[in-house]
Formats: structure tokens, sequence, C-alpha cells
């Protein structure tokens, strides 16, 4: 286990990742701590660009932009957080229990999983999102992390299936564990690592369905998100006014969210996988 | 060898049938779902446009007639079946009494035209881009795969806003939107078609770079990997020069990519309607964010039901021509493994 | 009369990740001779396959050779330019039978088109008509149906996989053919089948020697004209076969033979005894004799402080070993 920290700190790939990762996470989580001020007060004039008296200028309705960036991000990495770990536990849980149980169970769960999967998530995702009454960003958490699982189940059922082979099963299975206890204490635990990267993955790309969702309006009431800024740069034609500071910083803060995650889980994938390694 | 692929065929046929029923069905639920009647909202706001009071609840009944909301649930999904296998689409709430079809209808074709070439200009470039890129290894390799990692995580949009602001309004190269010059009218007169080209660059660009991102780094893997199996080496050991054994491994590593490509269809959907929004593109995308923003419960349905039956379409035509390239498969069914 | 192939000196290492060197083939000496079997044995990881690899040019990073020669026709061919031995060597001087011959066919092509791939490669005018009529005679002569020709390699099971492998491999009639443990994956049956067609092609002069990998001893007493023992990447015995199997010098070599189940007149009272101790670790193998950790016959001063050459014990038998003399010169 040791080895593997150490060859990740090695890849340069990683470190930048992480830095930049951890610098979004630091910008979004101290940011809203260290002002009073709230994103949604108009404290300037409509569209005003950047000043000495506001960093990122001030949106449509006059609000401080850098302020609605920090909240904002923190919304949105808390969606993608809920959406996560929602979408990594029920991926798991009916991707292990296909993978080891086999059989017409395997195939059930596969089948349901694989009609998720060719529906394009995207549709699921506005008609869930047009359907619920509130829409607070846990609740859109939610909703993204129940369109995802298919393809964490996918990936684990692969991964659980190889496992079965290894000779601790069977020890472990003629010692009369149940099939719940044999994928908690034989089966998971083997494939931390991989499920880990699944997670970064589903984190990751609930970010950017949040703000997918948002964009096309169905984001979080009364919140501020990334999306939900861009949302009101087209809405407001933000754009063509070329008040770029109203929609380029929530660009730039998604854009290195999402590559961040996404490198870290590159240079994993090449630790763990020797055969991707070069030279 | 046709009894197999016929078979596999026939398969195909029958899950993509199970995935579009159920497809449909969440269709008709999920906006069933909404508490509060949309109707009544709608009527009422037509009240405020001060309409007669007569005529509002005769229009209230025509509507709740129209859409069927007078009926029980289970009858108004059979309704809706045999509307979508008649293909009727409904009426649009705001804008009735226009019909779901002929606004879809409108739309279709621009984002067809935009979508499918973009992404298969950007799987075709992706593609032989990592693969190169695999094949020449060393410093190109990591710039490519770097730069690969960058512009496959941006989502669309953004990259679609960036461009669109840095070319379009701050540097008046390109047009800032629409399909077409503002004021034109659709004919098929030259001027129409380049000015209509004009436009459409921005965002061709926009997903084109985005997928190939994506499409590099997914087949840059599959040729490493590919790279260093046996059948290479052994190919080497009797002699066989690296520019044909490159020919077979990229067949091999190929055939995964195709997948892929149906899978991109489904995966940049989302990416894609937004880009046209963006871009005030008059396509499906801009069509469902003005519906979204104006409650037109008919034209979602309307919007989301042909989304789905493209992705759907698109993926089954592609897994039925990896079926055919690929002999494993056919062998699959023949039960010869 | 000259040997086919001679190598001296070969030294190649895998270099780790974290910088360090694996030495896989350390110092290793060989000369195969005109119409032998010359059998390599040595348990897993002893760097037998590397030594394959090394052979048959398949010399890619994390290995890299770091020094030595081989000799054929009294070039060294390792100087030899990338061209030169693309057309003159692979595949017609030296040609290799990999290990995971199952995996070694291209699963999206026929047969036939992969050797058609491999005859134009060398004879540059040939048709496709002629490669594939030449190929058919081939897998005829040796008795295997055509029809294999049309298949896709997942079409074939293992034993026939292998006997594909071999054939191709000495379509161009190749003067030495190495082996890499042709038989580990097979049933038994399909391993009588395989060394079969290994004796055809070396009586048919289809080829002109074998180099015989593997890690079963036994296999070789029934196939292999002469013996090299292996151990953490050095060649420690290399004899007559009927030498070396009854009358081991190496202590390694003894104690290799005794931990086989033999059925035969005059070995059933022997014991079996399992090697004490583990393989070496070839990033830091032991010092000096490489075998003194595990050694019965270990003489403390001298095995742990250089390593011993290889002496001329017959004209035929050679040994690695103190007991035997070995020191500078000896």
């Amino acid at each position: 286990m040791k080895d593997i920290f150490i060859l990740l700190f090695r890849s340069k790939r990683f470190i930048v990742g992480s830095i930049l990762f951890l610098s979004v996470l630091l910008f979004a989580l101290i940011g809203p701590m260290l002002t009073p001020k709230s994103p949604f007060q108009m404290v300037g004039g409509l569209f005003s660009p950047p000043s000495d008296k506001f960093i990122l200028g001030t949106d449509n309705l006059g609000r401080d932009v850098f302020i609605q960036l920090m909240y904002g991000t923190r919304t949105s990495l808390l969606i993608g957080l809920t959406a996560g770990i929602i979408a990594t536990s029920i991926g798991v849980t009916i991707g292990s229990i296909a993978g080891y149980k086999g059989g017409i169970t395997e195939e059930i769960l596969m089948g349901i999983t694989n009609v998720f999967i060719t529906i394009p998530s995207i549709v699921i995702l506005i008609l869930l999102s047009i359907a619920i009454k509130t829409r607070s960003a846990l609740v859109m958490g939610l909703v993204i992390g129940i369109t995802a699982w298919p393809w964490a189940a996918r990936a684990v059922r692969a991964q659980t299936a190889s496992l079965k082979t290894r000779e601790h099963i069977d020890i472990a299975r003629i010692s009369g564990f149940n099939t719940f206890e044999m994928i908690i204490w034989e089966i998971l635990p083997y494939m931390f690592s991989y499920i880990f990267m699944v997670f970064i993955l589903q984190f990751s790309g609930g970010i950017l369905n949040e703000a997918t969702l948002s964009m096309l309006g169905l984001g979080p009431y009364q919140t501020v998100s990334l999306g939900v800024m861009l949302h009101w740069s087209l809405l407001w034609e933000a754009v063509r006014t070329g008040a770029w500071w109203a929609f380029i910083p929530p660009v730039i803060c998604l854009s290195i969210t999402t590559f961040s995650l996404m490198s870290m889980n590159a240079s994993m994938d090449e630790i763990f996988n020797p055969k991707l390694r070069r030279g | 060898m046709k009894n197999p692929f016929i078979k596999y065929l026939y398969q195909k046929l029958v899950w993509y049938l199970v995935a579009f029923f159920v497809a449909v069905s969440l269709n008709f639920i999920l906006p069933r779902l909404i508490p509060g009647n949309p109707v009544a909202v709608i009527v009422n706001q037509m009240a405020v446009g001060g309409v007669q009071s007569e005529a509002l609840e005769k229009l209230y009944n025509t509507f709740m007639q129209e859409f069927g909301l007078d009926k029980p649930l289970y009858m108004q999904y059979f309704e809706y079946l045999k509307n979508v296998f008649r293909g009727n689409l409904g009426t649009s709430f705001m804008l009735y009494p226009g019909r779901v079809n002929d606004l879809i209808g409108r739309a279709l074709p621009w984002t067809i035209i935009l979508q499918v070439p973009a992404i298969l200009t950007g799987w075709i470039i992706g593609n032989l881009l990592g693969a190169f890129s695999a094949y020449k290894g060393s410093r190109f390799d990591s710039v490519v795969f770097t730069t690969s990692l960058v512009f496959s995580n941006i989502p669309y949009y953004c990259l679609a806003i960036v461009l669109l602001y840095l070319l379009g309004v701050r540097f008046t190269i390109f047009p800032v939107g629409g399909g077409y010059g503002f004021g034109m009218i659709p004919t098929f007169s030259w001027h129409f078609i380049t000015d209509t080209l004009y436009h459409y660059i921005l965002p061709y660009c926009s997903m084109v770079l985005v997928a190939i991102g994506g499409q590099a780094i997914g087949m840059r893997e599959m040729s490493i990997y590919e790279l260093t199996s046996d059948y290479v080496n052994y190919s080497r050991n009797l002699g066989i020069r690296d520019e044909k054994i490159i020919r077979y491994v990229f067949r091999n590593a190929m055939l995964p990519q195709i997948t892929g490509l149906a899978i991109s269809f489904g995966t940049m959907m989302g990416g894609a309607l937004i880009t046209e929004s963006v871009f005030s593109y008059p396509g499906i995308g801009s069509l469902l964010f003005t519906a979204i923003r104006q409650s037109d419960y008919p034209l979602i349905q309307g919007c989301t039901l042909i989304i789905t039956i493209a992705v759907l379409l698109a993926n089954f035509l592609v897994e039925i021509a990896y079926g055919f390239i690929d002999p494993r498969i056919r062998a699959v069914q023949l039960g010869e493994r | 009369m000259e040997n086919l192939l001679t190598a001296n000196q070969l030294k190649a290492y895998y270099r780790t990740v974290q910088g360090e060197e694996v030495k896989a083939v350390d110092d290793v000496f060989l000369e195969v001779k005109e119409g032998e079997v010359l059998g390599i044995a040595g348990e897993s990881g002893c760097g037998k396959s590397t030594l394959a690899s090394v052979l048959s040019f398949t010399i890619l990073p994390p290995l890299y050779l770091i020094d030595g020669e081989v000799i054929v026709d009294s070039h060294n061919i390792f100087i030899l330019d990338k061209e030169t031995l693309r057309r003159e060597i692979k595949g017609r001087y030296i040609s290799i039978v990999p290990q995971g011959a199952m995996n070694s066919l291209n699963p999206t092509s026929r047969i036939k088109n992969f050797v058609i791939d491999v005859l134009k490669e060398h004879f540059p005018d040939i048709t496709k008509e002629e490669a594939l009529k030449r190929a058919r005679e081939r897998f005829e002569a040796l008795s295997l149906p055509a029809r294999i020709l049309d298949a896709y390699p997942h079409q074939l099971s293992g034993g026939m996989k292998q006997r594909t492998v071999t054939v191709i491999s000495t379509l161009l009639n190749p003067s030495v053919l190495i082996a890499d443990e042709p038989t580990s994956a097979l049933d038994v049956s399909s391993q009588k089948i395989v060394i079969k067609l290994f004796v055809e092609l070396l009586k048919r002069n289809i080829i002109k020697s074998i180099v015989f990998i593997t890690h079963e001893l036994l296999l070789l007493r029934h196939f292999a004209d002469r013996i090299a023992i292996m151990y953490a990447g050095k060649i420690i015995e290399l004899g007559p076969m009927e030498e070396v199997i009854f009358s081991p010098l190496h202590p390694y070599t003894k104690l290799l033979i005794s931990s086989i189940l033999v059925p035969e007149a005059g070995m059933k009272e022997k014991k079996i005894d399992a090697i004490p101790g583990v393989p070496p670790d070839l990033k830091n193998p032991p010092s000096g004799c490489r075998f003194h950790p595990r050694c019965p016959s270990y003489m403390k001063g001298v095995c742990e402080k250089i390593s011993p050459n290889l002496v001329d014990i017959t004209q035929e038998h050679k040994v690695s070993c103190f007991l035997y003399g070995g020191k500078d010169g000896t």
C-alpha cells in the first residue's frame, strides 16, 4: 500500500492534479467563511467590469461575481460529492452482488443496468428534475447520483467477477460466510483502489451534470452554483454584451475542477494498471 | 456466416425495443409526477392577460380534453403510447396551437446537421491522433495526452462559450449566434447556405475539439495495450516490419472504439444541446431550453422522446456495424468459443 | 564443426520504475550445435524466458541488453543493422515459438493472412497464391489439416494453436528454433503430439537445431541431446543429457534431479527432497555464487566471495562450482 502512495507522489501529473483540486477546494470552503457578504446582495451597477471594489465585477443584477464564484464552487462541489457518493454506493452494491452471485441474479441486475446505460442519462435527468418538487443542492445530488450508477455497477461487476476466481474466496466460502459477509470482507477490500477511482469519476461527472442541468434551467432553487452562474450569463446575454467576467470565471473554475480530478484519475490508472506505463 | 449474424441482429433489436419502451414509459410518467395541474397554471397565466372568464373556462376544458388530463392515469398512458406510435407528439402549451411535431420537425434537421458530422469528425481525428501518439511515444505522446486530457474534460458548452466570446464578440471573426443571419429567410440560395455555414463553424469546432480529446485518450490507451500484446511480439520475431504490425494493432484497437462511438452519441447529447443554446442555434437544444423555461411540458416530452430515439437508433446502428466487423462477436453467437 | 549459434557473456537486465535493476540474464554462455536439441531447464524466475527473448531479439524496455554477443556464422548479430536483422535473421536463421503461443496469433485475422504476411516479408516477390500453396504443403506435410489456414485463432484448440504456431515459426526453415515453454499450458496427450512435431521437424531437416526451454526436466530426458541448467540468471551446468541427469555435478542440479518424481528403474528408492530456501531476488542476487545460501556444500569464505566460472570437467560437460575448481584460471 505504501509503495502505491510513493509512486503516486512521484507522478507529476498526480501532483499537479491534486494541487489544483486542493486549491479549488480551499477556495470554495475557506472563501465563504472569510466574507460576510452574500452572493445575492445587489451591491453595484449592472454588469460592471472588474474594479478595485469588485474583483470580478458584477452580474446582470448587480451582484458581486467573485462572491458568487466562491459560493457557487462550493455548491457545485457539494452536489458533485453527493452524486458521487450515491452513484458509487449504488453501483458498488449492485455490481458486486451481480458479479459475485453470477447466474440469474447477475443476468437480471446487469440487464437492468444495461437498459439504463442505453437510455441517454440526460433525458432521465431532465425528466426527473422537472418532476421533483424542491430542488435543493442535496436533492439535485441525489437525482444525479440515481442516474449515474449504471456505469459504476458495470465496472464493479467486471472486477468482482475476476476477483471471484481467486483462491482466498473459496477458502472463505468454505468457512461459511454468507454472501454479504463474503462481499464486504473478501472482495471489496481488494477493489479499494478501483472503487476509489470510480468514485473520482462519478464525483467529476456529478459536477458536470449539475452544470448541464443548471444551464438548462433545471438547477437548484435559491442557490448559486457554477452552472447557475452560466445559466444567468446565457439568459441575460452576458456573452453578447461582452461581460466576460460573468462567465469566464465559472468556466475556468469548472474546467480546472474537472481537469484536476481527471488528471488524478489518469495517474492512478497508470499506477494500478502497469501495462499503461511506458518504458 | 449469415445465420449467426442475423441472430445477433435479432437479439440487438429486441434489446433496443425494450430500452425504448422503458424510455417511453419514463417519458410519460415522470412529468406526470409534477404536483398541481399545469393546465390550470397556464390558464391562470392567460387570465392575467385579460381574457374573459367564459372564454377561459372553454379554454380550460379544451386543453383538458386535448391533453387527456381528464381521464385516469392508465388511460392517459395508453393514449400516450398510441399517439407516440402514430407519430403524434401533441400540442405545445406555450405556442398553442402549434404542434410539437412541427416545432421539432423544424429544429431537428439543424441539430442533425451539426451533431452527426461533429461527432464523426471528432471520432476519426481523435482516433488517428490517439493511435499515432501511442506509436510515437516519448514527448509527443506526453504533450498530446495532457492536451487531450484538458480538452476532453472541459464541458462542451464551456469551450463553446469561450470560443463564442473570443472569436465572436472580442474579435468579431464569427457571428454571435443563430443558425443564419438575422432577418434572413431560409432558402436554398447560395447566399443563405454560405451564411449558414459561417454560423455553423463555431458550434461545430467547439464540439469537434472536445470529441477529439475524448477519443484520443481512449484510442491511445487501447493502442498502448495492443502494442504490448503477444501477437505483436511474435510478428516482430518473425521479421514482419513495423508498418505492417501497426496496421494490425490499429485495427484491433479500433474495434472497441466503435462501441465508444455508440456511447459518444449518448454522452455528448447533454453538452451538445447546451452548445446549441449558447449559440442560439435553432436546433433541439435551443427548443428544449425555451421549453423548460416556459414549462411547456408537451414540448419538453417531445424533445426528450426524440433525443432518446436518436440516441437509441445511433447506438443500434453502430452495434450492428460492430457485429459485422469483429469476427469474435459472430463466433460467440455461433457458440464456437 | 562450427556452432550454429554461440552466445558469450550475455547480460540483459530489467530496469524498474523505481530505478532498480533486475539481473535476469547475467553473463550467460551458450552454444548450439547442428542437429541437436539443447534443453535449458530451471525454476520459474531463473531468467530462461528472458534468455529466450534476448536470443530472439525481443529486447524492449524495460529490458535492456547490457553486454555480450551472439555469434552466427562468425558475425555478431547484435551489431547488425535492423533491416538486415529483419530480413536475414529473424524467422529465417533464428526463429522462436514463444511462450503463450496461444495468444501469439492476431485474434482478428485468419491464420492464412498472417502466414502470407510472413512469407511476403521475406520473399517480396512471392504471390498470394504461391504463398498459400507453400503454407498448405507444409501444414499437410506435418500432419496438420489445411483447413486451419482458413480459421480464426479462437476457433482452434490449445494444442492446435501450439502446433500451428510451431509450423509458422518454421516456415522459413530456420537453422535454430527456440521453443519457450511450448508444452507448459497443455495436457499430457497434447504435449506428446507437440513434441512429436518438433522431432519431425528436426528429422526432415526443416530446422537444424532446437533450443528447448522448460521447467520440466523430465521432458528433456527423452528429447534433449544436451542440457543446460539455469539458475538466477546464470548457466551453472552444461553437458550431455545422460550425464546431467544421471551424474549431475552441481549441487543445485543434484537437488533438482532428486526433487523430481521419476518412475524409472533404480530411481524408486530415491527420496523426494524439496530444494530448501527460495529462489533469489534478482534485484539483489546473493554475492559470489548465487546458489550459496541454499547450497548443502557451501564452503564458507569461498562461495560467497566470488562467482565461479564455467569450467570444463570433460570435453562436453561444464559446470560452475568451486567444488570443481573454477577459481580464476583453474
